[in-house]
């Protein structure tokens, strides 16, 4: 049983590896805890002198265990930060030179898929639009440019760990590249109304002689 | 110089004459004459009665949620035909039921169970006094907050039906059929919608919960007992009190924002329209800069009730009190400043996102500090493993090791970015909001019971209730956790769509597990409800102090007389000193020099 979905790109195995390295770091932290949790309760018929449980924790040499756990939690997360940052940084801050450029349109309960059509440019008269069908090529990077109709959507390729909602009114450019051929889901992943759970597309990333045949015959259309 | 007598706690002792005389009167009436259910459930001004009518208010409403949950998780793993109770489901009730199951669980069960009845219950008789600083104030928040149930239920019943676009209302979804894009609504058509009933409860019940919430800070501020000094306060108090502080500081924004968007919908004002100059997004801020320490509003009065449970029945003072305080205090104030990790992927700045990040995840560093405390608390204690005490652990335990840590997972915005809107951020979130409300609510309600009904509760049923809701508590959930992993959105009606990515043999299950787990923990409250009422006519009697506890109401009655105290506690020491070496006894009441 896999914990995630396969991986279709450098980056969604950089998510994957990012969620293991947290997970490390909980895991060393609940592994403490369980024993501060567990040994009272296991040791609690010991018997113990007055003196020995009247503990206040009222200065700061007394809860120098607490302070240590702190610090120990506290380099945890910087390592967190540490590890997150440059994964962002190459997903959401930058936007490498696109290969190739789609616009996709979230709508009352599709998704409309604009190709710049044969000159290469998006939002020109030779567009062409097509519904809940991308298809991308594998290995290029491909500029989204994600906008919505009328509510709120959102663009979630759970194979490709890409999510970006899409917003009336505003154009939110990303990019993602893909390495691996084949069928995708496309979801909605915010609720927008009653069609909310038919709201799917499919991806196909293909390589790049069925990719321009199939872009071909799209133009052709 | 402070002039003797001006202190507040003094001035109150100056007047006791007069109110003891008050008081005595209402005594005297209640033992000469038994109050009719009429005078006690409408009229009574006692604090006890109040925080009762909103324990069972709060119990009806969470009724509503768990057939709610009931009914959508059926459809979830058994299809949405011939659901047993229900009938069929269509689409459209699928979203209605998620929206309301979210906010009746969050405003009409947890805020009232945490906030109103415990503040009410215990802030009066821990501070040694007799009632809330304003009586009165006390009963209008109550009757307000009866009439935003009302108010929501009847969004059931609006011609368009109840609404259902998700607790978070995100517009422009939650005005589109109305305001923006339909010309021919009029401004009654658009009133008479669960949209407008849906914010209108909303906002009653903001309303209820800043009269109660005044209330107390008032009422802990002014009328502690003598002796009763901050540093004295059981921790319970300072949690309440807290949370009150914290959801007064961020509600307004919502509040604003919740009278934009009714605007939009009754009249077209399009403040969060788009292609009108408005922006979707500065509705998701209003919403979260509230939403998140709405969190920590339901977190703090339970933590504290489970931080009096566990000193309590460990035998042990508190370790660290002053220092919980301040790492709660620094948590709140982190909570206002960390709400766009709600937003990570909605098209803020990413830049932004980095700053929300860093400050979520080191919000994890306080909450550090307060669970070891409560860990220290245990460490080397004499543990009793009562009923009360059980439900403390639990609460801490799934609260830590599954609320709390999964929360870095989803502050790391990288990871966010594919988590969000999965069933990874429900288990999440359920994680911390279900032992907050209820494990820590029910250790709360096994504490105190013996004291305000003045019988114990059943021990065998107490049991059998809380390793039942344990748990199949944890197998509702852990099963969602990995289905989020593997990439299953939130608020979908049926996943027949994503048959590769969603619908194999191990996800159907992995949905059957949590629903039929869910159905249980559902039955085994039938468990409590029946040991509630029981109990209430048959159980045992309970003494004053059933558990050997300092605070001070355990000094008085049980159940406690109206007027609480006769007479009135002078406060000597903190309420911790359990095991105290100079003590014979292992423990030492508030009032004991």
């Amino acid at each position: 049983m896999n914990v995630f979905p396969e991986s279709i790109s450098q980056i969604g195995s950089e998510m994957d590896n990012l969620f293991w390295i947290i997970t490390a770091v909980v895991g060393i932290a609940s592994i403490i805890t369980l024993f501060l949790f567990v040994y009272p309760i296991v040791t609690r018929k010991k018997k113990k002198t007055k003196e020995e449980m009247y503990m206040v924790g009222n200065n700061h040499s007394k809860r120098k265990w607490i302070y240590i756990g702190m610090l120990l939690l506290f380099l945890g997360d910087i390592y967190i930060l540490i590890k997150e940052h440059p994964v962002w940084e190459s997903v959401e801050q930058s936007l490498p030179e696109p290969d190739f450029k789609i616009a996709i349109i979230g709508k009352q309960w599709m998704w409309n898929i604009i190709y710049p059509g044969p000159d290469g440019k998006l939002y020109t008269d030779d567009d062409v639009m097509a519904y809940n069908e991308l298809h991308v090529p594998v290995d290029k990077v491909i500029h989204l440019d994600i906008k919505a109709l009328d509510v709120v959507h959102s663009v979630f390729l759970p194979q490709a760990r890409f999510k970006q909602d899409a917003l009336p009114g505003r154009t939110i450019t990303r990019w993602i590249k893909l390495n691996k051929t084949g069928e995708y889901d496309i979801s909605c992943a915010e609720i927008c109304g009653t069609g909310h759970s038919i709201m799917r597309g499919i991806m196909y990333v293909e390589d790049d002689k069925t990719w321009e045949s199939t872009m071909a015959k799209i133009y052709k259309k | 110089m402070i002039k003797h007598g001006n202190q507040p706690w003094q001035k109150y002792i100056k007047n006791k004459q007069t109110l003891t005389n008050k008081v005595k009167q209402s005594i005297d009436m209640d033992t000469h004459k038994k109050h009719g259910f009429w005078h006690r459930y409408f009229f009574s001004l006692d604090h006890k009665d109040i925080g009762f009518q909103y324990l069972l208010t709060a119990m009806f409403m969470a009724a509503f949620g768990g057939f709610f949950v009931y009914v959508f998780r059926y459809n979830l793993a058994f299809g949405p035909n011939d659901i047993p109770l229900y009938g069929d489901l269509a689409a459209k009730q699928y979203n209605q039921l998620v929206t309301n199951h979210g906010a009746i669980m969050i405003f009409w069960v947890g805020m009232p169970i945490l906030l109103a009845v415990i503040g009410n219950f215990l802030i009066p008789i821990m501070i040694g006094t007799d009632d809330m600083a304003f009586p009165t104030l006390n009963k209008i928040s109550y009757w307000i907050f009866l009439l935003s149930c009302v108010v929501l239920l009847l969004g059931f019943m609006m011609p368009t039906g109840a609404f259902g676009g998700g607790w978070t209302m995100y517009p422009p979804l939650s005005v589109s059929d109305f305001g923006y894009n339909n010309p021919n609504t009029t401004f009654w058509s658009n009133f008479f919608t669960g949209n407008t009933f849906f914010l209108l409860a909303v906002a009653l019940e903001f309303v209820s919960m800043l009269m109660g919430g005044i209330n107390f800070v008032v009422t802990t501020l002014n009328k502690r007992a003598k002796g009763m000094t901050l540093m004295r306060l059981p921790i319970v108090v300072w949690m309440v009190n807290i949370a009150n502080l914290l959801f007064m500081f961020s509600v307004g924004p919502l509040i604003a924002g919740a009278f934009m968007l009714l605007m939009d919908i009754l009249v077209g004002t399009g403040f969060f329209d788009a292609y009108r100059g408005g922006d979707p997004i500065l509705w998701q801020h209003l919403f979260w800069f509230f939403g998140h320490p709405e969190v920590y509003v339901l977190l703090l009065p339970s933590i504290g009730a489970v931080g009096e449970i566990i000193s309590t029945f460990s035998r042990k003072p508190l370790f660290g009190y002053k220092m919980v305080i301040l790492m709660v205090l620094i948590a709140a104030i982190l909570s206002l400043v960390v709400w766009a990790h709600h937003q990570f992927v909605s098209g803020i700045d990413p830049g932004a996102a980095n700053i929300f990040s860093l400050l979520t995840i080191i919000i994890s560093i306080p909450f550090a500090g307060m669970v070891l405390s409560y860990l220290g608390t245990l460490w080397n204690g004499d543990i009793k493993l009562e009923i009360p005490m059980l439900w403390a652990l639990g609460m801490l335990a799934t609260f830590t090791f599954f609320g709390g840590f999964t929360g870095l997972h989803l502050g790391s915005n990288v990871f966010d970015i594919y988590a969000h809107d999965t069933y990874f951020v429900i288990a999440h979130f359920h994680y911390t909001l279900f032992p907050t409300v209820f494990l820590g609510g029910f250790a709360a309600f096994y504490y105190w019971y013996p004291k305000f009904s003045g019988k114990m509760m059943n021990k065998t049923l107490g049991l059998i209730h809380f390793w039942g809701t344990f748990i199949f508590f944890n197998t509702i959930f852990i099963p969602l956790f990995w289905l989020g992993l593997q990439g299953q959105h939130r608020r979908i009606y049926n996943y027949s769509q994503w048959n590769d990515l969603l619908m194999q043999p191990e996800h159907i299950m992995a949905r059957q597990i949590a629903t039929v787990s869910l159905i249980f923990l559902l039955l085994v409250q039938f468990v409590f409800l029946f040991n509630f009422f029981y109990s209430l006519k048959k159980g045992k009697k309970a003494s004053k102090n059933p558990w050997h506890a300092n605070t001070l109401e355990w000094q008085t009655d049980s159940p406690p007389s109206h007027g609480n105290f006769n007479p009135y506690p002078i406060v000597q020491r903190w309420p911790y000193d359990y095991n105290h070496p100079d003590k014979e006894l292992d423990y030492c009441p508030q009032t004991e020099s």
